[in-house]
């Protein structure tokens, strides 16, 4: 049954730029409605593990299965791609067009929907995200947490079944940081499944159902909030939250 | 240059009338240059938008992965950088047709010429352009599920396109005066109407500043309109990071 079926399957997930080996061998199951927050010190490979669910980077070797679906070269990954949205730390809004552009482009483009349609869905998450007043302005008129939230909002448009978030809050400043973790918030509540990187300690305690902690590429330790941050087995866990709590 | 020796005016029989500038010459001339202008404006106009099809196509055949399609694109640009416009010329008009065993039109063989040359100058800046477009903007349009080609008709050559305009608008004007190397085929553009009217009135002086004074003008002109069009289009959106 499909209710039964992981989300996100990785199964020994390798992979090398040149000499480096990043991630050695990883596997991960995220159940449906599951939100899953990444921790882990810099370059220990947490963005590369994210970038490999959804191809932007392709394992050297092992496998992603998304829905059931195992991703091999016979799929066409740009299907699988339009159901694993995806947010990133520098936002990466196309800078030519505007919010509503943003959110409308690959809705007709992928999805083929109609103009009047893309734009309907995309003026209702623009309101989900608190900036309807801003359809029309470019990115470079708005706040950079305006910014991610619209950033969230194209990947919403897309209706996906997942959604990635690459230290989402990192490039902002701290006044900010709120109003980006309030709509991931709402987005968990919702039933989304989400896998996130991010340094935000207070929302993985709030809104995770389980924290990874990642080191020298692979899963060092996991469980709930609470057992990794209260009550980590690791030597290396306790050393990198002492580090940052 | 060496036409311009041997086609120079002859010494003037008259001494006290040392630097005589007939300005009737100037405007006697004016309308058989016009028609010259209008000829170098034509095939450079034809030169450059075939310059840029071609140079969009080869500058992202030079990024693609495949070796098929990046090793004779960089083999293009590297050979005809690397040989003069003249030499190119003189291929097309009388070495092509040894090979192909007929004679080629000279406008054809002058735009053909351009073109080409044109091409490899634009497709570096094309090259240069899409390379300059932050990696998270094609990332983003992929991770959206939209194709490759998708994600570069969309997203990167609409940014890199705003930011190559002022190199696209020197290459404008530098193929507008190369242009004037088609002369040497016979080809009635600016200056070889400027050569034929000085060798039947052997008015040097006044033909060469003028023909300077309208190479000039056309010059200037599309300085400006490439100015304007750069405060156009950084006006609406931005100027792309």
């Amino acid at each position: 049954m499909a209710e039964n079926r992981h989300m996100i399957e990785l199964r020994d997930l390798h992979k090398s730029f040149g000499s480096n080996e990043i991630l050695k061998g990883v596997n991960l199951d995220v159940n449906r409605s599951e939100v899953v927050v990444i921790i882990g010190p810099s370059g220990s490979g947490k963005s590369t593990l994210l970038r490999c669910v959804n191809y932007l980077e392709v394992p050297t070797s092992g496998t992603v299965t998304i829905d059931g679906e195992t991703i091999t070269p016979q799929v066409n990954i740009n299907t699988i791609r339009a159901e694993v949205g995806m947010v990133f730390q520098h936002f990466n809004l196309f800078p030519h067009m505007t919010v509503l552009r943003n959110i409308t482009l690959a809705q007709e483009r992928v999805r083929r929907k109609s103009k009047e349609e893309a734009e309907e869905t995309a003026r209702q998450l623009l309101k989900q995200v608190g900036l309807s007043e801003k359809a029309d302005a470019y990115p470079d008129q708005l706040s950079g947490g305006q910014q991610q939230r619209v950033a969230i909002a194209r990947a919403l448009a897309m209706k996906p079944k997942i959604m990635l978030f690459d230290e989402p809050t990192s490039a902002l400043d701290p006044e900010m940081v709120n109003e980006v973790l309030d709509v991931m918030r709402e987005l968990a509540e919702s039933g989304m499944t989400m896998l996130c990187v991010t340094h935000e300690m207070g929302f993985a305690r709030q809104v995770a159902d389980r924290v990874l902690f990642v080191d020298g590429g692979g899963i060092l330790e996991q469980g709930t909030p609470d057992e990794v941050f209260n009550h980590a087995k690791e030597q290396r866990t306790k050393e990198f939250l002492s580090k940052i709590l | 240059m060496a036409l311009n020796k041997r086609r120079g005016r002859r010494p003037p029989e008259n001494n006290n009338n040392k630097m005589s500038f007939d300005i009737s010459l100037v405007l006697s001339s004016l309308p058989l240059l016009g028609m010259g202008a209008l000829v170098t404006i034509e095939i450079t106009a034809v030169a450059v938008s075939m310059g840029v099809m071609i140079g969009l196509f080869v500058g992202i055949a030079e990024l693609s992965r495949y070796g098929w399609l990046r090793v004779p694109a960089k083999v293009y640009v590297d050979f005809i950088r690397g040989t003069p416009l003249l030499v190119q010329i003189f291929i097309i008009y009388f070495a092509l047709p040894v090979v192909i065993g007929a004679r080629i039109d000279p406008f054809v063989a002058a735009v053909t010429a351009c073109s080409i040359n044109s091409g490899a100058y634009v497709a570096e800046i094309f090259r240069s352009g899409i390379q300059s477009i932050d990696r998270g903007q094609s990332e983003a349009g992929r991770s959206l599920g939209m194709t490759w080609s998708q994600t570069m008709v969309n997203i990167v050559i609409p940014q890199a396109f705003r930011r190559i305009i002022p190199q696209l608008g020197n290459e404008f004007i530098a193929m507008l005066k190369d242009s004037s190397l088609v002369s040497v085929i016979g080809f009635e553009e600016l200056t070889r109407k400027g050569q034929l009217i000085i060798a039947s009135t052997y008015g040097s002086l006044e033909i060469w500043t003028t023909v300077a004074i309208i190479y000039l003008i056309m010059t200037l002109s599309i300085s400006r309109f490439v100015a304007y069009l750069e405060k156009k289009f950084n006006g609406k959106g931005k100027k792309v990071q």
